[in-house]
C-alpha cells in the first residue's frame, strides 16, 4: 500500500488543461468552411490605405495623451514647490503615501445611461465550469 | 511682473519673482506673507461612452469584416443553412412525407425573428438627457459623457467671482483636510468624494491688491485637489450658495484667464 503511494506521488503531477486553448474537433471540419468571394484589388487597396490612416490617429492621440500627462506632472510638481516654500511640515503630509486610495475600483462607462425603474428579467445562472483538482 | 492696478479695482495678478525675494526675506516658518487656501475640483465622471470619431467608426467595420472573412460556420449558421437548403428542395419536389415527419416545427429563421422583435421593443434611456436639451447647468445628468466640475461663486474680497470651492487654511490641518471641509461647507457632509492622493495637483497664486496689501499680508496661495464624485444623487446636500456643474470647454465662461490657465493645466481634456 505504502509503496503505491509513494509511486503515486513520485509521479509528476498532470497539466490541468485550458479548456479556452483547445479548439473542439467539429469546428475543423470542411463543411464549416466560409466561401466567400475574393477580395477585388479596390477593396484591398482601400484596406491597406484605411490601415494607414489609422495608424496616424493612433499615434496622434497617443502623443495628446502623454502631452497632457506631462503638463499634469508639472502642474503638480510646481504645487509642491510652492508648498516646500511656504512650510516644510505641509509638504511632508502632502508626499506622503495616501494608504487609502489603493485599491481603487469604478465601473467604467456603458453605452446609455442606466434606465431608471427597470426591472431586470428573471433567471437563475447555472455555472457548468468543469474544476480539475490535482 | 507685477501688472499695474488700477485704482479701485481689485485684479488678481501673478509674479513669479515675487517668490525668490519672498524665499530670502522671510525663510522663518512665522512670518508668512503668503495666506493659503484649499480648494477642491469635484469631478462627476463620464457615465457613457463617448461618440467614436469617423476613423475609428470605420476601422472598427472592418475588424468586423475582417472577423467575419477568417471565421468558420456556427451551428446557428449551418442550421440555418440546412433549414433553407430544405425549404428549396421542398418547393422543388413536391414529395417531401418522410422528410417532413422528423422536422421540428421551429425554424432557424423564426428564432431570428423572434429575437429581433424581442429587441426592438426594448426602450433604453437616451443618451441626450433632457437636461442637456435645456442646458440646464445646475443639474447632474447634463453631458453624461465628459467630466463635469462644481463650480460655486464666493465672495473674494468685495467681489463675487465664480470659482472652485475653496477654504482658508487653519493652522493645525493638512491642505487635504482644508479642501475636504471646502467641499463640505459647500456640499454638506453627506457626499462621497474619493479625493485622489495627498499632494495639490496645481496652484494659483495672486498678490492683493496694494489697498488691502500689508507687510504681512503680501497675498494668497491657493491649493487645487482633485476628487471623484461617486454618489450620483446629491438630493441630500444642501448647497448653500450659487453653483454649476461644468465641463472643461465651458469653464471659460465662468473663469478669468490667469485662474483658467492654471486650473486647465491639470484637468484632462475629456
Amino acid at each position: 500500500m505504502k509503496k503505491k503511494l509513494k509511486k503515486l506521488e513520485k509521479a509528476a503531477p498532470e497539466l490541468i488543461p485550458i479548456e479556452d486553448f483547445i479548439t473542439p474537433l467539429k469546428y475543423s471540419e470542411s463543411s464549416r468552411m466560409r466561401s466567400l468571394p475574393a477580395l477585388s484589388p479596390q477593396e484591398s487597396e482601400r484596406r491597406v490605405l484605411l490601415l494607414k490612416k489609422w495608424c496616424l490617429f493612433k499615434q496622434k492621440q497617443d502623443e495628446a495623451e502623454k502631452k497632457a500627462i506631462k503638463g499634469l506632472v508639472e502642474s503638480q510638481q510646481e504645487a509642491l514647490r510652492e508648498l516646500r516654500l511656504e512650510s516644510e511640515e505641509l509638504y511632508q503630509a502632502a508626499v506622503r503615501r495616501d494608504e487609502g486610495l489603493f485599491p481603487f475600483q469604478r465601473d467604467g462607462p456603458t453605452y446609455t445611461p442606466p434606465l431608471p425603474g427597470y426591472d431586470p428579467p428573471e433567471g437563475k445562472c447555472i455555472d457548468i465550469t468543469k474544476v480539475y483538482t490535482q | 511682473m507685477a501688472a499695474p492696478l488700477a485704482p479701485g479695482s481689485a485684479r488678481w495678478v501673478c509674479s513669479a519673482r515675487w517668490v525668490c525675494s519672498a524665499r530670502w526675506a522671510c525663510s522663518a516658518a512665522a512670518e508668512r506673507p503668503w495666506r493659503l487656501f484649499g480648494a477642491m475640483c469635484l469631478l462627476r465622471l463620464p457615465r457613457i461612452t463617448q461618440p467614436l470619431e469617423k476613423e475609428e467608426e470605420e476601422v472598427a467595420a472592418l475588424m468586423e469584416q475582417l472577423e467575419l472573412e477568417k471565421s468558420h460556420y456556427s451551428d446557428h449558421e449551418i442550421r440555418k443553412l440546412e433549414e433553407e437548403e430544405q425549404l428549396r428542395r421542398k418547393k422543388e419536389s413536391l414529395y417531401d412525407e418522410d422528410e417532413a415527419r422528423g422536422q421540428t416545427v421551429i425554424m432557424a429563421q423564426d428564432l431570428e425573428e423572434k429575437w429581433e422583435q424581442k429587441f426592438l421593443r426594448f426602450k433604453a434611456a437616451p443618451r441626450i438627457t433632457d437636461a442637456d436639451k435645456s442646458n440646464d447647468r445646475k443639474s447632474l445628468n447634463r453631458k453624461l459623457d465628459s467630466n463635469l466640475m462644481l463650480l460655486v461663486k464666493q465672495k473674494i474680497g468685495n467681489q463675487e467671482l465664480w470659482l472652485l470651492p475653496q477654504v482658508e487654511w487653519q493652522p493645525g490641518e493638512t491642505l487635504r483636510s482644508t479642501a475636504e471641509r471646502a467641499m463640505a461647507t459647500f456640499l454638506g457632509d453627506h457626499i462621497q468624494a474619493k479625493v485622489l492622493g495627498n499632494a495639490p495637483y496645481g496652484i494659483y497664486k495672486y498678490k492683493f491688491p496694494r489697498a488691502i496689501r500689508t507687510e504681512n499680508n503680501v497675498g494668497a496661495k491657493v491649493f487645487f485637489f482633485k476628487a471623484y464624485l461617486q454618489s450620483s444623487d446629491l438630493s441630500q446636500a444642501e448647497l448653500k450658495a450659487d453653483y454649476l456643474w461644468v465641463t472643461k470647454k465651458e469653464l471659460g465662461d465662468y473663469l478669468k484667464s490667469e485662474y483658467l490657465k492654471k486650473v486647465n493645466r491639470f484637468l484632462l481634456d475629456l
